[in-house]
């Protein structure tokens, strides 16, 4: 697949911290006057995920950590199904008055990407705050005997003919399915792409030996790290983060594409009152900050990079990200809408 | 082992809060398990911020003993009014229901709590003997064909039931699973059949379609009754299942407990596939499978045992590899987070009190189910006095509470009704719903496992057979296929 161009600066402004900080919480205002006495009881944060993955985790972190700091309760309302589709759904329809809140990942902007009557995150809607933004590795087994490394792991699946395995979630145009499309071109192998949508069968197809290796991002696979069943082998950002100094980054592999991020964050209707929306942005982005949300964020490995944006950091990372999308997408001979 | 479990009984009784938190499990998980759309999971996502104030054991053996109790809960309100409580009670009202019409809700219900409590218990008792190798075993053994199989095995079988003939039975199977095609495929994620309705993306929900097709189809028919003058109020019984009884099923209970044992295993799978596969099971090895679906004490003995054999199976994978089966085990990973413990290999050796407190705390649930169990069971058979005209919309109203509260979506309320007209009519064709049902829910996960198996074997089907639990489990679906159809070719000639 052709590289895939103008985005470079993506990265660089990850690493950067986009607009607002690199690594370290500022903290805001320690209090915001409530306008109009906004809000007089408890928001409602629609949660296009079920309660216990990823986007459930942190919807109950940011939750509690505003709950701390404001003393407003955050009823969650989980509406999985449909890659997100039925949440944000259900968001758009919800009374735009500030007492609705939305959780949503990167999947919104692909989403955007291929079909742009769906809602765009950083224009149909305002980011309050992204507080988790990850990189993808490739894991293996730390008893593994047939590869060790990326470059063995690389030769050994050449050799299979395209036999090899790999679990994955790779639904049609999502972030892991484009990602191995690069990985793949890059490094001249054929392997196949399993796609498991939940995350236990996608762990247990590797701890079993039922694939060969496994793309995921580190925290989500942290347990598995620190218990030692896990090894990264590649990682996919332009730089070594610290905590994995001993994985190569794609491009030190010889791969040149920029690569695509998850991110996960928070959001209120575009047509909100405005000086609600000032009030959320301070809760949400001052939630990011409290001790309990950095601890959250930190079990996760999500301080491994700088996971914090702002909302114009967010809009910033939201419109790259979609502009990335789109090229990757007509170039694979999508039909981008 | 004995002296572990000693241990963690005595961690577990030896402390006042520790006790209070067992008990308010216990009988919160069976509340909320009773109640349609309100289930165990609802109940453990209020209680996730609130653990982070407990101990670790406390917080995990707090979600343990409500995922036990919560399998059962679901059992009573399937036998005496047609709403399963959760889905993987719904193979519970095949026959339940049809027990409590014939009077013996008192028998069902007996069964119900009783065999809830073996199959838990036993299972319990597995989990603490050999948590580790069998984990080990079953990833390394079962991946997505032998998940596949082991569907296609229980769907064979499902068209055997309740329907007045095998080509209408296997009708049924054919439109539970049309119905699961709904949705964004498993896989690829391309939305079908969802008319450009974003809602319809994520499929037909199971409660729903459950609540639609058992509750308001039977509402439906009694009300028919009703009217024509044919409605006979269900005689209330309290009368217990023999000892005799229960020991003639003797071989029903082992043969449900090593299957919910085995579908609890697979991470991901969980106690749904297990009471649907054990209730397949027993109308496969029954003499008399045309009484299932009629009120066959078997039924309820099967799915029953197995769901909850299913409990201590799913903390298997889950402790011990880090690997959870399911939605209510996911969350136990988050409780283990918060207080920076990770499930897996590691917990064994740096939380082994953890890990006792837990196991005991699982096996005593269990034994409260039994306890619990028989001291409600004779105040809820009252509800059965209240006459239908005030009953049916009671039982409307928590029907479509439940539908709706679920996901929080109107269309879930539709699907209730519409499964609810669709289910009374077919029901009048002599259409089975409990073969509609089984193939929505085995269609989901079939497809899933199919779709997953055929790239990990290259789309080489062949390559299925390779795999020896595969190959059997297919072959041994064949083989019933090829009895059905030969049963019914001569049956059909028979009466012609």
């Amino acid at each position: 697949m052709k590289k895939i161009i103008g985005t470079a600066a993506l990265c660089a402004a990850v690493l950067a911290g986009g607009s607002a900080f690199a690594f370290e919480c500022k903290r805001g205002e320690a209090s915001f006057d409530k306008p109009g006495g906004f809000p007089e009881r408890a928001l409602t944060m629609i949660v296009p995920y079920g309660p216990a993955g990823g986007s459930g985790q942190v919807a109950a972190a940011m939750a509690e950590a505003v709950t701390e700091l404001t003393g407003i309760p955050i009823n969650r309302d989980h509406k999985p199904g449909g890659s997100g589709t039925v949440g944000m759904t259900a968001y758009m329809a919800a009374p735009a008055d500030g007492y609705n809140v939305l959780e949503h990942i990167d999947d919104a902007s692909s989403a955007h990407a291929l079909d742009s009557s769906l809602p765009n995150p950083a224009e149909d809607l305002i980011p309050l705050v992204v507080s988790q933004v990850t990189f993808s590795q490739v894991y293996i087994r730390t008893n593994e005997t047939r590869f060790s490394d990326w470059p063995s792991f690389v030769e050994w699946v050449k050799a299979q003919n395209g036999k090899a395995t790999i679990a994955n979630v790779s639904k049609e145009g999502s972030m892991e399915r484009v990602t191995m499309g690069f990985i793949t071109d890059a490094s001249g192998m054929q392997i196949q792409q399993i796609s498991f949508d939940k995350g236990a069968p996608r762990y247990g197809a590797l701890l079993g030996g039922q694939v060969d290796a496994l793309f995921e991002q580190p925290g989500d696979v942290r347990n598995f790290l620190d218990a030692g069943q896990f090894k990264p082998i590649l990682t996919i950002f332009d730089e070594r983060p610290g905590a994995f100094a001993d994985t190569p980054t794609h491009r030190e592999m010889g791969m040149d594409f920029d690569p695509l991020l998850r991110f996960r964050g928070f959001y209120v209707h575009a047509d909100a009152p405005a000086d609600r929306v000032e009030w959320l942005k301070w809760a949400f982005q001052r939630g990011y900050c409290e001790d309990s949300y950095q601890a959250f964020n930190d079990s996760k490995f999500m301080t491994v990079i700088d996971s914090y944006r702002d909302t114009d950091g967010a809009k910033d990372l939201i419109a790259r990200s979609i502009d990335q999308y789109r090229e990757v997408y007509k170039a694979m001979g999508l039909d981008v809408k | 082992m004995i002296e572990n479990f000693l241990a963690g009984s005595a961690a577990l009784f030896g402390d006042p809060f520790t006790i209070g938190i067992f008990v308010f499990g216990v009988v919160g998980g069976m509340l909320f398990g009773a109640i349609p759309g309100v289930s165990m999971l609802t109940l453990a996502a209020i209680l996730l911020p609130f653990t982070a104030g407990l101990e670790p054991a406390q917080g995990v053996m707090l979600f343990a003993v409500i995922y036990c109790t919560g399998t059962y809960g679901g059992a009573i309100t399937a036998i005496l009014f047609n709403i399963p409580g959760s889905a993987e009670n719904a193979p519970t009202a095949f026959d339940g229901y049809p027990m409590t019409q014939k009077g013996q809700s008192g028998k069902a219900v007996g069964a119900a709590v009783l065999c809830s409590a073996i199959g838990g218990i036993a299972s319990a008792l597995v989990m603490m003997a050999a948590t580790e190798p069998l984990a080990n075993w079953a990833i390394r053994n079962i991946g997505p064909p032998e998940i596949f199989a082991l569907v296609f095995f229980g769907l064979v079988v499902a068209s055997s039931v309740g329907a007045r003939t095998i080509w209408k039975g296997w009708m049924s199977v054919l439109i539970g699973l049309l119905i699961a095609t709904i949705g964004q495929d498993p896989v690829g994620g391309i939305n079908r059949y969802n008319f450009g309705m974003t809602d319809l993306a994520a499929g037909i929900a199971f409660i729903p379609a459950i609540l639609g097709f058992f509750a308001v189809s039977e509402i439906f028919v009694q009300a028919e009754k009703k009217a024509s003058g044919k409605y006979q109020a269900p005689k209330v019984s309290m009368t217990f299942p023999s000892f005799i009884e229960l020991w003639m099923h003797k071989i029903a209970v082992l043969r449900s407990i090593l299957v919910g044992f085995f579908c609890g295993i697979l991470p991901g799978i969980g106690a749904t596939l297990a009471a649907f596969m054990s209730y397949g099971e027993a109308v496969r090895w029954s003499k008399n499978r045309e009484e299932f679906g009629k009120g066959k004490l078997e039924g309820v003995i099967s799915a029953e045992t197995a769901n909850n054999a299913a409990t201590g199976a799913a903390m298997i994978p889950l402790l011990a590899l880090g690997l959870p089966g399911g939605a209510l085990t996911a969350m136990m990973v988050a409780v283990f987070q918060m207080h920076d413990l990770q499930p897996g290999p590691l917990v064994f050796m740096l939380s082994p009190d953890l890990i006792w407190i837990v196991f005991a705390a699982m096996f005593y649930a269990n034994l409260s189910i039994l306890i619990i169990g028989v001291l409600e069971t004779k105040t809820i058979l009252n509800l059965l006095k209240i006459p239908f005209q005030f009953l049916a919309p009671l039982i409307l109203m928590l029907a479509t509470t439940g539908a709706y509260i679920g996901r929080g979506l109107v269309l879930d309320v539709m699907v209730m009704f519409l499964a609810g007209i669709i289910g009374y009519l077919l029901r009048r064709s002599g259409f089975s719903i409990p073969a509609i049902v089984l193939g929505l829910i085995l269609g989901k996960i079939g497809e899933q496992n199919f779709a997953q198996g055929m790239q990990m074997v290259h789309y080489d089907l062949g390559t299925y057979f390779s795999r020896p639990i595969c190959a059997i489990l297919i072959a041994a679906g064949v083989i019933t296929l090829a009895s059905n159809m030969y049963r019914a070719f001569t049956s059909t000639k028979t009466s012609a």
